[in-house]
């Protein structure tokens, strides 16, 4: 177990500038997920800090030791490094558990082992003679992940593990990977693009965009507290209103809003406020109304309304009941919308 | 697990066969590693028929012990060839069917002068005055015709006839081959440049293209065509055999010491830059000796001997009764005979 | 080989900067391909246009060019329509017997052509010209179109065919705006081959009195040995074989020749032919026999006619072409690995140039790689003249592509991916590379050097020109015994030539079918 560090890791492919300035600290033992749009440089960085790719600078390190920097650069067969690719890259021409057995030295190749990490990743040892193939995509990355942990790795890199594989699926997968990982107690990093997975994922997640690392914490305080409003939104369903500061709050369309977070620096002029969808209340307008129902669209076990807020500058929030409530609203109804808990407030654009 | 095991051998296998073809590649630069025969084996360039030279060389083999090997091909190839490799040549001797090939090669300053004795052997007639080479064997023009098409009335009282736009259609040959080249090169020297031009043209008007004499008499016994021009031992060959590209067809020999009389004296030489100049001399005189001109009369050849007292086999007319042009074997021009034939779209 | 075209290369280009010293390796291979074109130019330059062009502006040129030019332009459609008709029966209609058509079809591979040619000229002595040299070489040269639209067929999706049909296609529209624009890269792919062989063929051509470039090459080097007449006519066949390949490209467009990923998922639900099912046999009955059965009987009677199986020059000569094709494998396989490497691992420009020279350098005939070679030794490098070593680089030269495709197709299909997987758990690069990427190559390999090995054996011009004097290969030997019309002793050659080729022709069958199945 060890801890994994970055400083100020940048790369580029010819005049393409694919990361710049990332530093991150995975502490020994725990698990951290690296969330980011496609093309944001995720993935490259997975592939630094495997060895497939040299970095042009910073530096990157292991426990006590460095791995890359400036004159310094440990291969990635020496790395101890295990990596998880997207679709399990098993060796075609192997069965199971010669794929398994592939890292461990010649020595050491014990089927103890072999069958030690393939019950880790609830592996069937019935499947130990088959050829990839002939394995669904679930077991194809079960076996990838035991392959990966077999020569007990410092570090295992998960690139995108459950994006090729089916919705029941890929739950069902995740939750394997997480508990062996979790058996295991080994450093982790996954790079993903659902904001979800990352979420659920471990102590710690890193928020990627466009080749900054643009913030990192703890996943609960990540969310709370997102450094901007897009970042805000990539993590999930956010709702920003035009918002303007009182002595006690901001005033927005849904009314008055206290303050969780300011990220405005004391700024005056102007602001937004966000708010997620858990902490909007509705209800039939009595006496006092502040929005208008666009539309109500049935969504199966939900419904998705449109409201357009009252007032001055009227903004539009979707917003998502139960299938049962959702029958009591229709479109031109004027509604209630309550707030609890306060919002994040930003400077406006 | 036996997939895998099997896998690991074949690849086992590629490497070292990869490691053994560098290897190899090496080997391969020796002379011969293929053919598999030893360094100071005598190397014939021979463009005689393989089977006579065969003969031969079992024969030569079996009196001397030594070995011979043989690069076969045309005369004109090897002999350009010799010229082109000059002193880089491997060749130790070279046998041709008709002289201008190996003129070519004397003209070039790369033969060595044959064994007196050797040249003692053969007539003076049948090889040239500058000793460098002998003739060894020799073979005479003939008009191979089928008698259902053409009465002997009809047939050509010269070679230069068939130039005629009365034989348009009506006779084959193969002018790609040496023979029929010697054939161009005794008319060049017997009726000079101006008339072989004229006459090249009408046999590219008149004459049907064969790949080469044998495919030509068997056009005319398929009766594909009443005529063509041939050598005599390839009609004989086959009437001795199973007739079976002959049965149909007749010879006609133009006598009259016309250019169609014309008598091919086929060459030997030793090239000078041969490491293996004793084994070669004794090689030409073996060929030019009683056995080797035996087997001319005797084997499967068919060609006229040229040595003195060296009997032809009994179902030839004899040589001296054909009536041939005299035509001074070093003369005869195997280069601007190309030349004039590339000009007429003949090659 | 060709099955569809992929647009976007794959995403292989990450850090694709090619190793120095495989760059070098490339380019010195690539540079070595290049003698017979550096010849071709030399030609012209030592020579001189003025002492040239009488030599190629002469009535017998223009004769050549004509039989050249009628043979490419209807030997190529017939090829095409027996090989793309041949594959859709056997693998889209009711036809009965299916299977025993489809290899049927594929059987005159095994068959070289000049032993073909052989069988037809013995059997129908009066058979020559242009309308001969288009019988002979149209059935011994079909199979190369057959088996690529057989492949393309197998991959094509059903699906977008039962779409046309939804939108009132009827089976022949069907066919001709659906199925034959898939199979363009096919044919396109089948038809340049075809096109090369003819332009290159000797053999076949020679028996019948039929005269192209090539034969008529030969016999000026017969005549001149590598004089300027057989080089001015080598300049004007090498311009034939580099406009078909640039007019080939320009057709391809910017398409590339490629597998298809994942396939059909589905067969397809077959073509009924009713009443056309008498016909269609017919047709295919009569092919059969003019290419298999008619060559096949001939060297079975000249066999009964003689005992050519006592000629004491068999067992060398087939030792000898053993040891020469397989030679010649071999090299081509380790010449090819780099720069299938190169393209398939680093594309790029650099890939690029040397993929094209590859195929610049094997579009020339043999003819012209035997003529530089025997100059280039001569004059440059007199050690390697007349040696085995000579004989393999020019097979090199002729077979290369037979190498270069399955082997990047091969490598295409042994992902980067993995190597750095195998890197990850602890394995240096090159153990990576002999752990993961090596066993994935060897069917690929495998196939290579069966094509290659294929096509050595049954050469004959260069073999002709450039063997150590003493070596006789089946090939040679055939000809020398059937050009002096001593069929019978030519007879055993032939059977020998036809059971060498049977195991790289299947191979060639079955990997079409499963590429195609894929």
């Amino acid at each position: 177990m060890t801890t994994l560090s970055l400083t100020g890791v940048a790369k580029s492919f010819g005049r393409v500038e694919v990361l710049r300035d990332v530093s991150l600290t995975v502490p020994a033992g725990t698990r951290t997920a690296v969330v980011g749009a496609s093309g944001s440089g995720k993935s490259t960085l997975l592939r630094l800090i495997a060895g497939f790719e040299r970095a042009d600078s910073g530096s990157i390190g292991l426990g006590g030791t460095v791995l890359a920097a400036p004159g310094r650069f440990v291969a990635a067969h020496r790395r101890g490094i295990g990596y998880v690719a997207q679709d399990g890259a098993l060796f075609p021409h192997l069965t199971v558990e010669q794929n398994v057995r592939f890292g461990l030295p010649r020595r050491r190749r014990d089927p103890v082992r072999v069958r030690e990490v393939m019950e880790l990743a609830s592996l069937d040892p019935e499947l130990a003679g088959r050829y990839p193939h002939q394995l669904s995509g679930g077991q194809q990355q079960r076996v990838a992940l035991a392959r990966a942990l077999a020569p007990r790795p410092a570090v295992v890199l998960l690139d995108e593990p459950f994006s090729a594989l089916d919705t029941g699926l890929r739950d069902q997968t995740r939750q394997a990977v997480i508990d062996a990982l979790e058996a295991s107690g080994v450093t982790t990093v996954l790079v993903t693009h659902d904001h979800d997975e990352a979420l659920s994922f471990g102590r710690q997640i890193a928020v990627i965009s466009a080749g900054r690392l643009v913030q990192s914490g703890a996943p609960a305080a990540v969310f709370d507290n997102p450094v901007s409003t897009e970042i805000a939104a990539f993590l999930g369903a956010a709702i920003v209103l035009p918002a303007s500061p009182t002595s006690d709050g901001v005033d927005c369309a849904l009314g008055r809003v206290a303050v969780r977070h300011d990220r405005t620096g004391g700024s005056e002029a102007g602001a937004r406020v966000l708010l997620r969808p858990a902490q909007l209340g509705l209800s039939p307008a009595n006496g006092t109304h502040n929005a208008v129902i666009e539309d109500v669209r049935p969504r199966g076990s939900h419904a998705e309304l449109l409201l357009r807020t009252a007032g001055a500058a009227p903004a539009l929030i979707p917003l998502r009941v139960p299938a049962h409530e959702g029958s009591g609203y229709h479109a031109g109804m004027t509604v209630s919308v309550t707030v609890t808990g306060g919002g994040v407030l930003y400077p406006a654009d | 697990m036996t997939r895998r095991r099997s896998r690991t051998a074949l690849t086992a296998g590629l490497v070292a066969v990869m490691l053994g073809l560098t290897a190899c590649s090496d080997d391969g630069a020796e002379p011969d590693a293929v053919a598999g025969a030893s360094d100071d084996a005598l190397v014939v360039y021979n463009a005689q028929h393989e089977q006579l030279t065969q003969e031969w060389a079992d024969a030569f083999t079996e009196e001397t012990g030594i070995e011979v090997v043989l690069r076969n091909g045309s005369d004109a190839e090897l002999g350009n060839q010799l010229v082109q490799e000059g002193d880089q040549s491997r060749a130790d001797v070279f046998l041709t069917e008709n002289s201008p090939a190996i003129s070519l090669v004397e003209n070039a300053g790369l033969l060595a002068p044959v064994d007196q004795t050797t040249l003692d052997q053969v007539p003076a007639q049948y090889r040239p005055s500058s000793g460098q080479w002998t003739g060894i064997a020799a073979r005479s023009t003939v008009f191979v015709y089928d008698p259902d098409e053409l009465t002997e009335a009809e047939l050509p009282a010269s070679i230069m006839d068939l130039a005629d736009p009365a034989w348009k259609g009506r006779w084959g040959a193969a002018p790609g081959g040496a023979d029929f080249q010697a054939i161009v090169s005794a008319i060049l020297e017997l009726e000079g440049a101006d008339a072989t031009t004229a006459w090249l043209d009408g046999m590219k008007d008149n004459a049907t293209v064969y790949q080469n004499n044998i495919a030509t008499m068997k056009a005319v016994n398929a009766g594909e065509i009443p005529g063509g021009v041939i050598y005599h031992y390839y009609w004989y060959r086959d009437q001795d055999g199973t007739k079976e590209n002959s049965g149909n067809t007749q010879l006609h020999y133009f006598r009259n010491q016309d250019p169609g009389a014309f008598v091919s004296v086929s060459g030997g030489g030793v090239l000078a830059s041969s490491e293996n100049q004793d084994d070669a001399q004794t090689f030409l005189a073996f060929l030019t000796g009683s056995t080797g001109q035996d087997i001319l009369g005797t084997g499967y050849s068919m060609e006229y001997p040229v040595a003195t007292g060296a009997p032809a086999n009994p179902a030839l007319p004899p040589l001296d009764t054909l009536q041939a042009p005299q035509v001074d074997p070093s003369t005869l021009n195997s280069v601007e005979v190309t030349d004039l034939m590339t000009d007429a779209g003949l090659l | 080989m060709t099955v569809t075209s992929v647009q976007t290369p794959r995403r292989a280009g990450r850090g694709s900067r090619p190793p120095a010293a495989l760059v070098v390796v490339a380019a010195a291979l690539a540079a070595v391909l290049l003698v017979p074109l550096g010849y071709v130019v030399s030609v012209v330059l030592d020579v001189g246009w003025d002492a040239l062009e009488p030599l190629i502006f002469r009535p017998r040129v223009g004769e050549l060019l004509v039989n050249t030019v009628a043979l490419v332009l209807l030997g190529v459609p017939l090829t095409v329509l027996l090989g793309v008709g041949g594959a859709w029966l056997v693998e889209r209609t009711t036809l009965p017997a299916r299977r025993f058509w489809a290899v049927v079809l594929v059987a005159p591979l095994a068959i070289p052509a000049f032993v073909s040619s052989y069988g037809w000229a013995s059997a129908v002595p009066s058979i020559h010209g242009l309308s001969g040299g288009l019988l002979v070489s149209v059935l011994a040269y079909y199979p190369l179109v057959y088996l690529p639209a057989m492949a393309a067929i197998r991959g094509l999706d059903p699906a977008l065919e039962e779409s046309a049909r939804s939108l009132g296609l009827g089976s022949w529209a069907v066919f001709g705006r659906v199925v034959l624009p898939q199979l363009r890269l096919a044919i396109l792919g089948g038809g340049l081959i075809v096109a090369l062989h003819l332009l290159a063929e000797y053999g076949a051509f020679a028996f019948i009195r039929f005269d192209t470039f090539t034969t008529a090459i030969v016999v000026q080097y017969q005549s001149t040995f590598a004089g300027p007449a057989a080089g001015a006519l080598g300049v004007v066949l090498s311009v034939l074989c580099l406009t078909l390949l640039v007019a080939e490209a320009g057709a391809r467009g910017r398409a590339r020749y490629a597998r298809v990923g994942s396939g059909a998922a589905r067969a397809a639900v077959p073509q009924r032919l009713g009443a056309f099912t008498p016909l269609a046999l017919l047709g295919l009955a009569a092919l059969g026999v003019a290419a298999v059965a008619v060559p096949l009987a001939s060297v079975v009677r000249w066999l009964a006619r003689g005992d050519g199986w006592a000629q004491p020059e068999l067992p060398s000569a087939l030792t000898q072409t053993v040891l020469l094709a397989g030679g010649g494998a071999l090299a081509a396989v380790l010449v090819a690995l780099p720069l299938a490497w190169l393209t398939a691992r680093h594309p790029g420009p650099l890939a690029r140039l040397f993929e094209g020279t590859s195929y610049v350098a094997a579009s020339l005939p043999a003819i012209i790689v035997a003529l530089a070679l025997v100059t280039v030794t001569l004059r440059v490098l007199p050690g390697l003249y007349q040696t085995a070593f000579t004989v393999v680089l020019a097979y090199v030269m002729i077979f290369l592509p037979r190498a270069l495709v399955p082997l990047r197709s091969g490598i295409a299909q042994a992902p980067v991916a993995l190597e750095e997987m195998a890197r990850s758990l602890g394995n240096p690069p090159l153990v990576a590379r002999l752990r993961v990427t090596l066993p994935l190559l060897v069917p690929s390999l495998a196939a290579g050097a069966a094509l290659v090995g294929l096509g050595a054996a049954n050469e004959l011009t260069a073999t002709l020109l450039l063997a150590p004097t003493g070596t006789r290969t089946l090939a040679t030997q055939f000809w020398s015994q059937a050009s002096a019309i001593d069929y019978p002793a030519a007879a055993p050659y032939a059977v020998l030539l036809i059971l060498l080729s049977v195991p790289a022709v299947a191979l060639m069958f079955v990997q079409s079918r499963r590429w195609g199945a894929r």
